[in-house]
């Protein structure tokens, strides 16, 4: 729903990279390179990586229902 | 008892990598240990909703909050002392951790950037939390070392040339070595060649063909050396988290030497 706040695997924060990279990479109109995005904000390690990768934001999804 | 020399390799408020020696592995996990488990640090322990019209529970979101790093001051508080934040946002907007307010200066959102929870239209968050004090052997979001780990230095000799018909396939080694062959390495990565310097590996993108081109060359363990990779959450720098782990070591052996002595 929300993005992790830590990473599951090493406890690195990353929720707080999360507006930056789904911006970069999904909304933006020339949507840029999401490994290229990582290495700029500093998501070094695999394991957050995937954090930020594989999310979904469903919060806009699952309010109506409410 | 001998002195420790420690070098550091990179340093920043969060993050560092340094070499100590002489050390044994024995004292190097210790110390390592102790960053991750001894060290206490805030954190969000208990949640009074006043309101919560979210698409979240009240126990989501205060498993969110829990996870929050909270800044600690080393030395200023006792274990199991609370400080008290609250929130109060109202939608349509995020509520980020940096809208948590702080009974106490010292103590507040490490980062202020983390989103709790996204409001709509007429969703309101207001809640009132209590902040303890506590060690990561309680509970993980109490740990105030992220990934701290050690490893051996190393150092590389050169034994002979490479043969000229070998292939050229990478040597990958990570880590930080010793240089020791600086008449056949190159300057890579601003590093001119020198012996006895510590090098990362990344400064030769981790391939020692790139540093020392054309010669075999033998990897070893220096002997009671260690590089630490140390990296916080952000409760507190890199140089506190190290001196208060070492000091409950520190504790913990006066405490043991008080009971045996009678
Ligand atoms: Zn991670």
């Amino acid at each position: 729903m929300m993005v992790p706040v830590r990473c599951f695997t090493c406890g690195n924060v990353v929720a707080e990279q999360w507006e930056e990279f789904k911006h970069r990479t999904r909304e933006a109109d020339e949507p840029e390179d999401p490994a290229k995005v990582l290495d700029e904000l500093g998501v070094e390690r695999h394991c957050c990586r995937r954090m930020l990768v594989s999310h979904k934001d469903l919060v806009d999804i699952v309010a109506p229902y409410q | 008892m001998e002195d420790y020399e420690v070098q550091f390799v990179d340093r920043s408020e969060r993050e560092a990598r340094f070499v100590v020696q002489p050390i044994t592995p024995a004292f190097a996990n210790g110390i390592r240990r102790a960053m991750i488990a001894d060290v206490p640090t805030f954190s969000i322990d208990t949640v009074r909703f006043i309101e919560n019209s979210s698409v979240m529970f009240d126990e989501q979101i205060g498993l969110r909050l829990g996870l929050v790093p909270l800044t600690t001051p080393p030395g200023e508080f006792q274990m199991g002392e609370e400080v008290t934040l609250s929130l109060d946002v109202e939608g349509p907007e995020t509520a980020y951790s940096g809208d948590l307010e702080s009974s106490d200066g010292m103590v507040g959102a490490a980062d202020d950037k983390i989103p709790i929870i996204d409001l709509k239209e007429d969703q309101r968050l207001e809640l009132e939390a209590d902040a303890v004090l506590d060690v990561g052997k309680e509970h993980a979001k109490h740990q105030g070392g992220v990934a701290v780990s050690y490893r051996h230095l190393q150092q590389v000799e050169v034994v002979g040339d490479a043969g000229e018909f070998d292939d050229d396939d990478p040597q990958i080694l990570r880590g930080v070595i010793e240089e020791q062959a600086a008449e056949d390495a190159v300057e890579t990565g601003g590093y001119e060649p020198e012996d006895g310097q510590l090098v990362p590996t990344e400064a030769f993108d981790n391939d020692l063909t790139n540093r020392y081109p054309g010669k075999e060359l033998e990897v070893t363990d220096v002997d009671g050396a260690f590089v630490f990779d140390v990296e916080t959450d952000g409760s507190f720098s890199v140089d506190e988290l190290v001196v208060e782990a070492v000091g409950t070591i520190e504790d913990r052996a006066a405490e043991l030497k008080e009971s045996v002595q009678l």
